[in-house]
């Protein structure tokens, strides 16, 4: 029994509209200084594997599904 | 816990609890009914201690929470019940053809239409995302338990200033941040689940600083053979529970609503906000349509507010039957829920099927393919009362009547007396043409275009007519929205919305009343013959008779006006408590209209077509100030608030009707909000067209008095020039020629505004998208 | 008689599958955008083609002539817009849906259709299906849903078989809405390529042709592409709904600008003409 925690973040260079107006936003509440805004997607799963298999199978999650190779990256990470 | 004395647990696991109501005294009856969060008052406790005395026994914590949900005002009504009563509910009309969780109204001979206005103001207030995205749900799902398809979406809203920084009160949320997170759960929601949301409107005002009203309302389309009814077709049934599974969230939503907001409501209430799953409603939508389509179900219901508890004893009561429920049998989202929480949960996107045992099969059939969830939870009895079995074990045994009949008062109210001109203090203004751009740029008139846009007002391919019209991504407001339900017919539905809360707050009684003349011109302005009304009243603590006072009037107003109109009010919601640490939000009477139009290829909308078209003013303007938006702009006081002549209203419609219909009318504009200025402007905006206007034919009122009066009952309409004569035969002293379309500024001579064309854009057009971002 | 391996048929003949899965939308106008053209189209759920739920519903994806990913939404878009009627549709379907394309049959995606194409590697294909997506529909610039009208101005040369009756360079309005429309590709030759293959298939332009930015162009996309085909030109994928433009009376001015018809029926009509006589 494995949990993992699964990251997908814009690859470098992909405008972020999402963070760019999340940012907006909380400028428009009245929070000062903020230099930047990026948004990601954060998944966690449990799965009934361990160590490097648990990555793997992870990874295959994210290729299969969770990412799309042109704009995002993924990160696998056991708890 | 003082309590803890009187309760013994009766079963272990799932725990269920036996309450000594008996040996309580008065002190410890009310802290049961707080512990608990039944928000039942002292007298009611102690009805319920005599119910329980005559059954000989001490009640479950179950049957309890029951009582909480059924006796609460959202559920039963038991404040406002007897003034919708005298006012209301006795409007008949030969097409209304049933008056379920949504009214259902004929449409043509097969189809009829089915429509529901409902509040979601709390749980919107406390997480404005998910309070907004599962009112759609709600009213969805009102709807779909007619029978009928939704087609269509509206929703008008009321926040606090987005455009102050003023310091708010303790607990309230930024007006922004709740306007923001409310369009998008709407826009989550409904575009996901593929309704169009056609229509709505928006009201800034400070009295809704901490008590934000979010009113949902919904459209659908039935074949009147296949309307649905709401209760099951008689004793030895089975009730099929389909949808989302149960869980804790939505825990105590109805008896939420049915309190006033407080500075700690936010901690003490995210359990009473659900959260929405629109994957799960767009597939039991389809099926639940499926299986009454295809015969399968005698009866249907959705689980709003009070979950299991309301629609288990109000399915079998409505056709005098009782049931035995097996709670055991519902499938949850978690383990661990204590019997109670899930006979009160309500958990989004679940519905309720009456069937007979030999159609059950073929139901679950239906709901295997749409991936849906579908359980047999109940049977039907001949006794009026519900039984709830856990295993073998009974935890609840009530009498249906006794539970769902709930207390009906007659609390004292306050009428307050207008104070018309007496108390008015006129404003110091600037030139007429500041005002003018004052009044288009305030959030309260200025272009929505930031939310609409945002809103998928297209799916389903059917809308006529969007909210916002004139050239492509180059519009002005549009007055109501049509859709065209059937595509092998040209028979449209419009629909629109009308309220002015300012009206409402001064003189009551007229606010209801121009409530019904707004939303019958919105309609007629686009060539629709008003149908049929729904309403949302949104009002403040019953207990206070004040309040109250003003409910009373507004309905009293509201009520005479669709009578005389011939109107009728299949379905309606009620809001009550809506106050914040600031006071009572803003009385406001919210009304859905609903029209046909006969051929939607001659509706009208409000952009100026061609130049050198003369226009007309129908109905007459009066020295009404009160309440008005240019008052409120720059500090005016009390006033006169507008009148409505019924009969006069009714023959304007019924002309303008019967122009349209000849293609007499090019455009034509609904004068509401900022009086003539502002919906001449309108017009001008939308038409991408100037207009040159002469004051001097309509009347001796000064002229800021001319252009900014509020009066009910106008239009200003663009006359064809081939049909010209015959309008003015038509419309004889009812209308009034003004001007001519053309030009690239709006001249208004003897108002003294010329103002070009690009101005007037830029003032309407860029308020709300510079104050969201 | 037989064309490249497709035969022709009479309209009434052309079983369209209109594939939907939960949370599926605009699969009723679709179906009626054939309907209206004198297919026979049938909405599927994709349930119904891998053998999921009753077996009486059972349907072969081999047994349809076209097939039509609607737009709107599908399973709530909730990883990536159409992500997961792609993962399930390739996981279940694959192997029949590519047989489909590689029989340069019709293949259709409107808006998220359109997302559910390029997730499953169908299109752009500029160098043959691929196992993994070669391009993006991204969130539009303005970080915001958008539903407004569109003007497309059609760029095919001749491949696109969706496309003949329009008349290469003819503007067209089909309304958009989405939040998610941004084409985009790793590929920096990517347009170019798309070009030289005649895959570009629809532009935003403003109503008089032009080029010009947002509003008109919607989503940022790269540019102003709205809609592309494949190298065979049987697949076509776009952002704008052509189903909600099928009478004159869901145009956004019709009532300042009379049409006879909606613009978007001649993008079915010439899918029945690829197939008929």
């Amino acid at each position: 029994m494995a949990v993992a925690e699964i990251r997908i973040e814009l690859k470098k260079g992909v405008a972020d509209p999402e963070g760019q107006n999340t940012k907006k936003a909380l400028e428009l509440l009245g929070f000062e200084g903020i230099s930047s805004v990026r948004s990601m997607k954060f998944f966690q799963v449990e799965l009934d594997l361990e160590g490097d298999e648990a990555v793997q199978a992870c990874e295959e999650m994210c290729r299969k599904l969770l990412a799309n190779p042109v704009i995002q990256s993924y990160s696998v990470q056991l708890k | 816990m003082a309590l803890d004395s009187l309760m013994t647990r009766k079963l272990q696991d799932p725990p269920v609890v036996e309450v000594d109501i008996h040996a309580a005294s008065d002190e410890q009856l009310m802290e049961m009914s707080r512990e608990m969060g039944l928000s039942l008052s002292l007298d009611e406790m102690k009805t319920v201690r005599e119910y329980f005395a005559n059954e000989g026994r001490s009640p479950t914590d179950i049957e309890l929470q029951s009582i909480g949900q059924a006796w609460s005002e959202h559920c039963c009504y038991k404040s406002s019940r007897v003034h919708l009563k005298e006012f209301v509910f006795a409007i008949d009309h030969p097409d209304v053809l049933a008056r379920g969780d949504a009214g259902v109204m004929a449409f043509n001979d097969d189809y009829a239409y089915a429509l529901r206005l409902e509040s979601h103001n709390h749980p919107s207030a406390i997480e404005p995302y998910g309070g907004a995205a599962t009112g759609i749900g709600g009213i969805l799902r009102d709807v779909v338990c007619m029978g009928a398809q939704p087609i269509a979406l509206v929703d008008p809203l009321c926040f606090g200033p987005i455009d102050s920084d003023a310091p708010l009160p303790p607990g309230a949320k930024h007006p922004r941040y709740l306007m923001d997170g409310v369009v998008s759960g709407i826009r989550d929601y409904g575009n996901r689940v593929g309704v169009p949301t056609v229509s709505g409107a928006f009201f800034f005002d400070d009295r809704y600083t901490g008590n934000c009203l979010v009113n949902v309302g919904c459209l659908g389309i039935v074949k009147r053979s296949e309307i649905c009814n709401n209760f099951v077709g008689g004793a030895g049934e089975v009730l099929i529970l389909c949808g989302g599974r149960t869980g804790r969230d939505g825990i105590h939503g109805v008896t939420f609503a049915s309190v006033e907001l407080k500075e700690t409501s936010e901690e003490e209430s995210r359990g009473s906000v659900q959260l929405g799953d629109p994957i799960t409603k767009e597939p039991l939508i389809h099926a639940c349509l499926e299986v009454n389509r295809l015969g399968l179900i005698t009866g249907m219901k959705d689980l709003g507010g009070g979950g299991l508890s309301c629609v288990v004893g109000e399915m079998a009561l409505d056709a005098d039957c009782g049931a035995v429920m097996h709670l055991d049998r519902v499938p949850l989202k978690e383990e661990g829920l204590a019997p109670w929480e899930i006979w009160v949960s309500e958990s989004q996107e679940r519905m309720m099927l009456a069937t007979t045992e030999d159609k059950v099969e073929a139901i679950l059939d239906v709901f295997r393919t749409w991936d849906v969830l579908a359980t047999v939870v109940a049977t039907t009895v001949a006794e009026k009362r519900t039984t709830i079995m856990w295993g073998d074990e009974k935890i609840f045994e009530m009498d249906l009547q006794f539970l769902t009949g709930g207390p009906e008062y007659c609390r004292p109210y306050e009428i307050m007396m207008p104070q018309g001109e007496a108390g008015e203090v006129v404003p110091n203004l600037p030139a007429n043409e500041k005002v003018l751009l004052g009044l288009l740029s305030d959030p309260n008139v200025a272009s929505k275009e930031w939310a609409i846009r945002q809103y998928d007002h297209d799916v389903r391919a059917a809308t006529v007519l969007r909210p916002l019209v004139g050239e492509s991504n180059d519009t002005g407001p549009g007055d109501a929205a049509v859709l065209r339900p059937l595509h092998d017919s040209w028979r449209g539905l419009a629909t629109a919305v009308g309220c002015n809360p300012w009206f409402t707050s001064l003189d009551p009684y007229r606010g209801g009343m121009s409530a019904v003349d707004e939303t019958c011109r919105n309609l007629v302005a686009v060539g629709a013959r008003p149908h049929s009304l729904t309403d949302c009243l949104n009002f403040g603590n019953p207990e206070k008779p004040d309040r109250l006072g003003q409910f009373r009037e507004a309905v009293r107003g509201l009520g005479e006006a669709a009578a005389f109109l011939e109107l009728p009010i299949p379905s309606g919601n009620v809001s009550l408590y809506n106050e914040s640490p600031k006071g009572g939000a803003l009385p406001t009477p919210m009304i859905m209209g609903v029209g046909i139009v006969e051929d939607v290829r001659k509706c009208v909308t409000s952009d100026l077509k061609e130049a050198g078209n003369s226009i007309y003013v129908v109905g007459k303007t009066l020295r009404e100030m009160g309440g008005s938006l240019l008052y409120r702009l720059y500090g005016g006081e009390g006033g006169e608030v507008p009148s409505v002549d019924l009969e006069a209203l009714k023959d304007k419609m019924d002309l303008m009707l019967k122009a349209m219909s000849k293609g007499m009318v090019k455009s034509c504009h609904d004068c509401s909000d900022g009086g003539l200025a502002v919906a001449l402007a309108e017009m001008c905006i939308g038409g991408s067209m100037g207009a040159s206007i002469q004051l001097k034919g309509l009347g001796d009122l000064e002229p800021s008095d001319m252009l900014f009066s509020e009066s009910n009952g106008r239009w200003i309409v663009e006359v064809s020039s081939d049909h010209e004569e015959d309008w003015i035969a038509l419309m004889g002293a009812h209308a009034q020629w003004v001007g001519v379309a053309g030009g690239p500024s709006l001249m208004i001579h003897g108002g003294g505004i010329d103002m070009a064309l690009d101005k007037l854009k830029k003032a309407w057009n860029e308020p709300i998208w510079k104050i969201m971002g | 008689m037989e064309n490249n391996g497709v035969k022709r048929m009479r309209p009434e003949e052309i079983k369209v599958c209109v594939l939907r899965i939960e949370g599926t939308n605009c699969e009723e106008e679709t179906h009626r955008a054939f309907a209206a053209v004198g297919c026979s189209p049938e909405m599927v759920h994709l349930n119904q083609l891998t053998g999921h739920g009753a077996a009486s519903a059972r349907r072969s994806l081999e047994d349809y002539d076209a097939l039509a990913f609607p737009g709107g939404f599908s399973a709530g878009d909730y990883v990536r817009a159409g992500a997961i009627f792609a993962a399930r549709a390739k996981s279940a379907l694959g192997k029949e849906i590519k047989d489909f394309v590689v029989a340069e049959k019709p293949v259709i995606g409107i808006c998220n259709g359109f997302q559910i194409l390029v997730e499953l590697g169908l299109l752009p294909a500029t160098d043959g299906i691929s196992d993994v997506p070669t391009a993006a529909l991204f969130t539009n610039d303005s970080g915001r849903f958008e539903c407004r009208p569109t003007y497309l101005r059609n760029e095919s040369r001749g491949k696109c078989i969706f496309t003949k009756k329009i008349g290469r360079g003819r503007t067209v309005m089909f309304p958009s809405a989405h939040a998610e429309g941004k084409l985009m590709s790793a590929d920096r030759r990517f347009v170019d390529r798309l070009e030289d293959n005649d895959q570009v298939v629809f532009r935003y332009v403003s109503p008089d042709g032009r080029s010009a930015g947002y509003p008109w162009n919607p989503n940022g996309s790269a540019s102003d592409i709205a809609g592309i085909c494949n190298p065979a030109g049987n697949v076509l994928g776009l952002m704008p709904h052509p189903e909600r433009a099928l009478d004159a009376y869901t145009a956004p001015d019709w009532t300042r600008r009379h049409k006879k018809e909606g613009d978007g029926l001649a993008v079915f009509r010439s899918m029945v003409e690829s197939l008929s006589p």
